[in-house]
């Protein structure tokens, strides 16, 4: 059934704006648990959010299955919910704008490739596993596909559409010593079949894990500390939710009042990277917004808010075509890229010469407070001796504070990584972190 | 609605290259929230969810796949592909499904749907209203909503039982924000039932909850940083039982323990936990947050004991893990919505009362943390490793409660420190949350007396504890 009948029963139920956010999936994956595949799924998804103004009001509902009952929910749902709002902010559904950037995140060869050969990719990955030195066991390897087509269609005319798919693969595997167990994994995703190299993954995964055997923790106290770029990918996504407008005007962000001032170190530069060539690149936002590059922290300042429509009317300025969300639009970047620096992670030791290297950090939902940006987080690691890595970290929780870490930055290193929180970063050296052991 | 002439074709069709199990499981339910933000609704959304997912078993192997196309054609694709990845020949045809009769604990009495939606924003406003009458103008941000879900399963699997189940249930939360020079704090509550609307207007005191909110955000706000190392630590009743949820109630799911990845396995009658501590999971509870009537594979919902005086008792399973074990599924097969393969879930889950009372645990503590709540936290099962972030905390010293404190996080192994729980209380209660993992986001409970853990490990920015 086509969306037209969405659009007309809208306006004759007297919502003068409504728009239409569809998501059409297709998705594949599976796992081996002893060189059987005990999972398997092949998923086709659908989805629908419909958004409608009534009185400058916003009422919303969604779906997942499009027919002529469907269709008359939602209509019925925005009416029933708009009568309800109070909350006076500026809403909008957007008119378009006149460019949009042509983003090509999809590739065609991937869905070529037959499920088998997928398969077989990951029967190599466990088997290497298993060879791996100390590896009692692997606890799972897994690959899985999607593809999504996702567009916007509203009222005023605006027909907005993007295509895109990947894979990710990820295996975890444990070893043993005596009593002690640890578990460790790492992963690999892009959209170019070509890009999977089972061996590299492999072999980081193994030396991940057995690297922890032996662990102790270590004397509580402070330390300089080289965060490994997974670490500063995680702690990034935490810092910068301060920088929504929404949570600016709303009094909770770390960053209100900052703008324009020195908020991190001057070897902080921190963009927001919609339209370089990557898995996340975004041509338009989820309000229909286009979206461009800009820095966010340019050497330790603050240079802009992330907004939508609504903040941006808020502020009087333009949105910054970060409006991303479903039934409520919040803000989020869409590609955080942090500027690296020269140092190789040997090198960043040799700087640090004694200290600690925190190599993973877990539990950010309950022991970081992204108002406070206090956090203490049980973490693993190695300690840096003699400018060397040296022996593992067991049970230990690394403590401190988001602003004060980003200032305490010294160094960065080379070697930036891309994670699949759509974030780009490199391992960093900070002064002083406190650390919690024995 | 997915009669059962076609789910009988379904299935047989979905058995052709040799499953030895198909499932069939249909949802359509509907759900509605709406939320309050500084004294105005800001937010009101309605969702509809309604699809098809199957699920195929051969041996260990599992096929799962879903679809929004109902029709006999997009079922039978989705049939026809899945069950191209298994090559072999028939091995069970199904003739006829019978209905799987199970006590109803949470009978929907008068339906979420009935009531307009006028009437949840003027229980939200009670609370609401109740933090304005606090007049603290550290308070700088306050949201209240509440989320009802009426949710409607039919499944049909191979072993010929089918049955249809209507649930409703409703969670109301209320968020403080309060911030001064000190910083900011925030503090939540989420009770949760599968009651009807009269739970909230007549048993839950709204007031109370949400002024309880707005206290804690205030009375954190001034408190100091939580001392860091090894220390003994008095976790509170109800939400506190998260820790045991976390550390040793996803150990104990069969999708770990059937493949050795947890430390619980191969241990059922051994001492796994000190002699005073006892533990369930009991999905029987009726109108609680996190009990079932029936589980995804058609098992009725039971009290497990978990751990009888320190020894491990049992599991909890569901059918296909449960095949790695040689052993039947006890009625803990959960999943999020038809969008997930289901597998061996919580329900309720609590350590029982103990002997102590909760004022003899503090008074017998000469210096130590009592956790009274958490944020949350997380575990690896296959280590066991752990942590928890502590929402609200004290310094006990000389047997009292003195000052508060923030920033505490626990770390440790599940299996170790059940070990090192040496007093427990008689004050039980649960606690509502939602527990997310590889078949989504579920209701459960979680629940503890308040008990005492010895020499713990406590991460803080406060330094030495003195």
């Amino acid at each position: 059934m086509k969306y037209d009948y969405f659009f007309e029963l809208a306006k004759q139920k007297g919502i003068e704006e409504c728009e239409l956010k569809i998501s059409e999936s297709y998705s594949l994956s599976f796992s081996l648990f002893h060189s059987e595949m005990d999972d398997y799924q092949v998923n086709n998804g659908y989805s629908i959010v419909a958004r409608g103004l009534i009185n400058g009001k916003f009422g919303t509902a969604t779906c997942d299955v499009w027919n002529k009952e469907k269709a008359e929910f939602l209509v019925n749902e925005i009416v029933k919910n708009a009568k309800v709002i109070e909350d006076e902010d500026p809403m909008f559904i957007y008119k378009g704008d006149e460019k949009y950037r042509k983003i090509n995140t999809y590739n065609k060869e991937l869905f070529d490739v037959p499920a088998d050969k997928k398969v077989q990719k990951l029967f190599e990955l466990e088997k290497l596993l298993k060879e791996g030195n100390k590896i009692s066991e692997v606890a799972s390897v897994s690959y899985s596909e999607t593809r999504s087509v996702n567009t916007l269609l509203n009222s005023h005319g605006l027909k907005l559409s993007q295509k895109n798919n990947y894979y990710f693969i990820v295996g975890e595997a444990v070893a043993k010593e005596g009593e002690q167990v640890k578990t460790g994994y790492d992963f690999l995703f892009s959209n170019n079949y070509n890009d999977i190299d089972v061996k590299k993954l492999a072999d980081k995964i193994v030396e991940e894990t057995t690297s922890q055997l032996g662990g102790e923790p270590c004397e509580s106290g402070d330390y300089p500390v080289v965060l490994d770029n997974s670490c500063v990918a995680s702690l990034l996504g935490a810092y910068l939710s301060s920088v929504d407008a929404e949570e600016v005007q709303k009094h909770t962000s770390l960053f209100e009042g900052k703008l324009n001032t020195k908020i991190a170190s001057s070897k902080v530069t921190i963009e927001d990277r919609p339209l370089q060539r990557s898995l996340f690149a975004r041509g338009f936002d989820d309000e229909g917004v286009a979206t461009y590059n800009k820095p966010i922290i340019k050497k330790g300042v603050l240079m802009t808010y992330l907004y939508n429509l609504t903040t941006a009317a808020k502020d009087g300025v333009k949105s910054t075509g970060n409006g991303f969300g479903a039934a409520k639009i919040g803000t989020s970047p869409v590609f955080v890229y942090m500027k690296p620096g020269k140092k190789s992670l040997e090198e960043l030791f040799q700087e640090v010469n004694n200290g600690v290297y925190i190599t993973d950090i877990v539990g950010l939902h309950a022991g970081l407070d992204p108002q406070t940006g206090n956090f203490s987080l049980q973490s693993t690691g190695f300690l840096i001796k003699d400018g060397k890595k040296d022996r593992p970290l067991d049970i230990i929780t690394v403590s401190g504070n988001l602003m004060k870490l980003f200032k305490d930055i010294k160094t960065l290193g080379s070697d930036s990584k891309s994670f699949i929180s759509a974030v780009n970063c490199p391992s960093v050296i900070v002064k002083k972190l406190a650390i919690g052991g024995k | 609605m997915i009669n059962k002439k076609l789910a009988l074709d379904i299935i047989n069709l979905s058995l052709e290259t040799g499953a030895d199990y198909s499932e069939i499981f249909y949802e359509d339910s509907h759900a509605q929230t709406v939320m309050v933000e500084n004294g105005k609704v800001n937010t009101s959304t309605s969702s509809s969810l309604c699809g098809v997912g199957l699920r195929l078993l051969k041996g260990n192997r599992s096929v799962y796949g879903y679809t929004n196309d109902l029709s006999k054609n997009g079922l039978t694709k989705l049939a026809k592909n899945l069950s191209a990845s298994f090559t072999g020949e028939r091995v069970l045809t199904v003739n006829e499904f019978k209905e799987i009769k199970v006590e109803n604990r949470n009978p929907i009495k008068d339906s979420y749907d009935n009531h307009p939606l006028e009437e949840r924003i003027e229980l939200i406003k009670v609370g609401i209203n109740a933090i304005n009458e606090l007049n603290d103008p550290r308070i700088v941000r306050t949201q209240g909503a509440m989320s009802t879900t009426h949710r409607s399963v039919t499944i049909y699997n191979s072993k010929g039982k089918w049955f249809k189940r209507d649930t409703e249930f409703a969670r109301m939360f209320f968020v403080v924000i309060a911030a001064n020079q000190n910083g900011i704090e925030t503090a939540f509550e989420g009770p949760g039932c599968q009651q009807d609307i009269s739970y909230f207007k007549n048993q839950l005191n709204i007031k109370e909850l949400a002024q309880k909110t707005a206290k804690t955000a205030l009375l954190m706000l001034d408190a100091k940083e939580c001392p860091s190392g090894k220390m003994d630590v008095v976790i509170g009743n109800a939400w506190g039982g998260v820790l045991f949820h976390e550390s040793c109630g996803h150990p104990l799911e069969a999708s770990a323990v059937s493949r050795e990845l947890s430390p619980f396995a191969g241990k059922v009658g051994e001492m796994v936990a000190s002699p005073v501590v006892s533990a369930y999971d009991d999905s029987t509870i009726p109108g609680a947050w996190g009990s079932i009537d029936i589980d995804d594979e058609g098992n009725p919902g039971e009290k497990r004991l978990l751990i009888k005086d320190g020894i491990l008792q049992d599991y909890m399973i569901d059918d296909f893990n449960g095949r790695r074990m040689n052993r039947e599924g006890n009625g803990a097969c959960r999943r999020q919505n038809y969008r997930y393969c289901p597998t061996s879930r919580m329900s309720n889950t609590y350590i029982a009362n103990g002997k102590s009372t909760p004022e003899e645990i503090i008074a017998a503590t000469k210096l130590g943390l009592y956790a009274v709540s958490f944020k949350g936290g997380s575990v690896n099962p296959a280590t066991g490793e752990f942590n928890f972030g502590c929402s609200e905390a004290y310094i006990i010293r000389d047997g009292k409660i003195a000052e508060p404190v923030k920033g505490a996080t626990l770390i440790g192994k599940g299996h170790e420190i059940l070990k090192d729980i040496d007093m427990v209380g008689n004050d039980l209660a649960l606690g509502e949350g939602i527990c997310g993992a590889a078949s989504g986001s579920i209701r459960t409970c979680v629940g503890q007396p308040t008990l005492r853990i010895k020499n713990i490990t406590v991460g803080g920015r406060g330094g030495e504890l003195r």
